[in-house]
């Protein structure tokens, strides 16, 4: 996963596992659904938390290069 | 001469009297309206001319540290300046900046002009004998002497009230400070006129900070203004502020339906404060600390200070071109506590504008909480510091594990649930399925029954109950006809209950069988 999508695809999962719960939670789920669900619901889950507890903050200065085009380069955190 | 300086000092000093005082044949006058103006004024202020000697303008340096004649008044005042006999020309108050001496005092002869070449000075014993003697001043000599001596006085506070307030093409501002009773011209030049916040309007009731001098062109007596406040309830900053705010009131630009909500998930974060400080480090730790798969977008811009306000709006155009392509989703435009002059940058027309062209939210932390700015009531979201700013821009993950956890949960929940249901659903079934087969168990035993009835109802027991009885041989064997009877051997009778030893007595009679099927 590329940092530019972390926090896009943490959303995505968060929202996709909050669709798997109320799923779930209906009634008249049949067994091998329910148990696909969950797995599914799993995965996303893990995937969440490693990205919570994993990601290390990226600073990057912005830029204006000289035909106009926005960039960034990679900055240090500055002193406290 | 006197009177021009008694006029405008309501109580000098004693200093300052004694120096002008004491050759004076009738001091009265002036002294009268010094007094009727102390009548206004109870405390009475201190003497132009006293400057403090630990800062005293340039002439007056030089007054005081000339070696001094006879009659030596106290040093310190304008007045002592111009000596009746300088020692050195040097020395004297006015030699320098006199440009050149009128034509006419030029013209004299070297030798007579040694005295009286220099005209004497005004406020000096030697211009009282002067006027005496029949010395004449040019106008432009009188200008310049008097704009000399006027130079010399400190800045000084007025307050009055503004009139006439003009902007030349020039960016000089001319108007006039005024009271009940007088009224003084006054100017402020282009480079302090553009740190107003607002021009003043007629009227308002202000603080200037200037130095009195003349413009001897008109020989009008004014106020050169460095600083100007409005001594109203915020003064000039909220003059300012409030124009703006109802210029940008009256285009709709505050309307709380224009504001964007903040997004939930942003890509990343632009920053905009000034490139040292701990503004940024803020950010920058909460940021980490609450949601670190996030990224930091920064750009330095100068927060406060002259030309800060469009550093800042340039800083957000820039995010506002970037902002799809670097991923930015929201921008935090922070400054740390400072004072409230500090804040103007915030209530710039140019910053407001930019901050509501941004095609992203724009979150103000301008960090005062007491005063609001324009930037902060036309931002998306105003917070109170940039910690605040950082909180509101990004989720906070320990939250975001908290709903994973209780995600978590309630997905074990239900589908223990549903295994329990399903579990549920079989045992019920498992029984159904019994019941099924008791049922037909049932069905078959009653079957069973009947038949067994039928069959009872065919068996040779029940011939036997009748009143039948089976002729059986030694061996068990059925004896069917006659031939098969042997009287030597006997034979068994069987009968409903058992059977009755039996023997053949006589001769067996044949009678014909009727055939049967079976053929038994």
């Amino acid at each position: 996963m590329t940092p530019e999508s972390a926090a896009a695809s943490l959303e995505q999962r968060l929202e996709r596992l909050d669709a798997i719960v109320t799923a779930l939670e209906r009634e008249g789920v049949e067994l091998d659904d329910a148990l696909a669900l969950f797995e599914e619901g799993i995965a996303h889950l893990r995937a969440a938390e490693q990205t919570i507890r994993t990601a290390e903050l990226r600073m990057e200065r912005l830029l204006e290069g000289a035909d106009g085009q926005p960039d960034t380069e990679p900055m240090e955190p500055p002193a406290p | 001469m006197q009177d021009l300086f008694s006029e405008s000092l309501p109580e000098p000093p004693a200093r300052g009297r004694e120096a002008t005082d004491q050759p004076l044949s009738d001091p009265r006058p002036s002294r009268r309206s010094a007094r009727e103006a102390g009548r206004r004024e109870p405390a009475p202020p201190p003497s132009l001319f006293d400057a403090p000697l630990s800062e005293p303008p340039g002439p007056h340096r030089d007054s005081v540290q000339a070696p001094l004649p006879e009659p030596a008044p106290p040093a310190g005042s304008l007045f002592d300046g111009p000596l009746p006999e300088p020692p050195a020309p040097a020395d004297s108050l006015f030699e320098g900046p006199l440009p050149e001496p009128p034509g006419d005092l030029r013209g004299r002869g070297r030798a007579a002009a040694v005295a009286s070449a220099r005209p004497p000075a005004l406020g000096s014993t030697r211009a009282r004998g002067a006027a005496a003697a029949g010395f004449t001043y040019t106008v432009s000599l009188l200008n310049s002497m008097v704009r000399e001596l006027l130079d010399g006085c400190p800045a000084v506070w007025v307050s009055g009230e503004v009139t006439g307030w003009k902007r030349h093409s020039s960016g000089h501002c001319y108007f006039s400070l005024r009271d009940a009773g007088a009224q003084v011209k006054c100017v402020m030049f282009r480079t302090e006129a553009q740190r107003l916040p607002a021009e003043p309007g007629e009227g308002m009731e202000v603080r200037a900070l200037g130095r009195v001098t003349l413009f001897e062109r008109r020989g009008d007596f004014q106020l050169v203004v460095s600083e100007l406040e409005g001594s109203g309830r915020g003064g000039l900053w909220r003059v300012a502020f409030d124009r703006l705010h109802a210029k940008l009131t009256a285009e709709g630009l505050l309307a709380p339906q224009r504001k964007r909500p903040l997004p939930l998930f942003p890509r990343a974060v632009g920053v905009i404060t000034s490139d040292t400080g701990a503004v940024l480090h803020d950010i920058r730790h909460v940021i980490e600390r609450r949601a670190p798969w996030t990224r930091l977008v920064f750009r330095a811009a100068r927060v406060q200070g002259e030309g800060a306000a469009a550093e800042v709006a340039r800083a957000i155009a820039a995010f506002g071109r970037s902002a799809a392509a670097v991923g930015v989703d929201v921008l935090i435009v922070g400054r740390g506590g400072g004072s409230k002059d500090d804040l103007w940058a915030f209530n710039d027309e140019a910053l407001a504008r930019a901050i509501a062209a941004c095609p992203v939210p724009v979150i103000s932390a301008v960090g005062h909480e007491t005063d609001v700015t324009i930037a902060d009531l036309i931002a998306d979201y105003r917070a109170p510091t940039p910690s605040a700013a950082a909180e509101a821009a990004v989720p906070d993950g320990r939250a975001l594990e908290r709903r994973l956890q209780d995600g978590r949960a309630r997905m074990e929940r239900a589908l223990r649930r549903g295994v329990r249901c399903a579990r549920e659903d079989a045992e019920r079934a498992g029984a159904a399925l019994e019941e099924c087969m008791e049922a037909l168990l049932r069905r078959r035993r009653e079957r069973l029954g009947h038949v067994a009835a039928r069959l009872d109802a065919l068996s040779p027991l029940s011939a036997l109950r009748r009143g039948y009885a089976v002729p059986l041989s030694p061996e068990g064997r059925v004896l069917r006809r006659t031939t098969e009877f042997h009287s030597a051997a006997g034979f068994r009778l069987r009968v409903v209950d058992g059977t009755v030893p039996c023997r053949v007595d006589g001769t067996p009679q044949v009678e014909p069988v009727p055939p049967t099927p079976g053929g038994t």
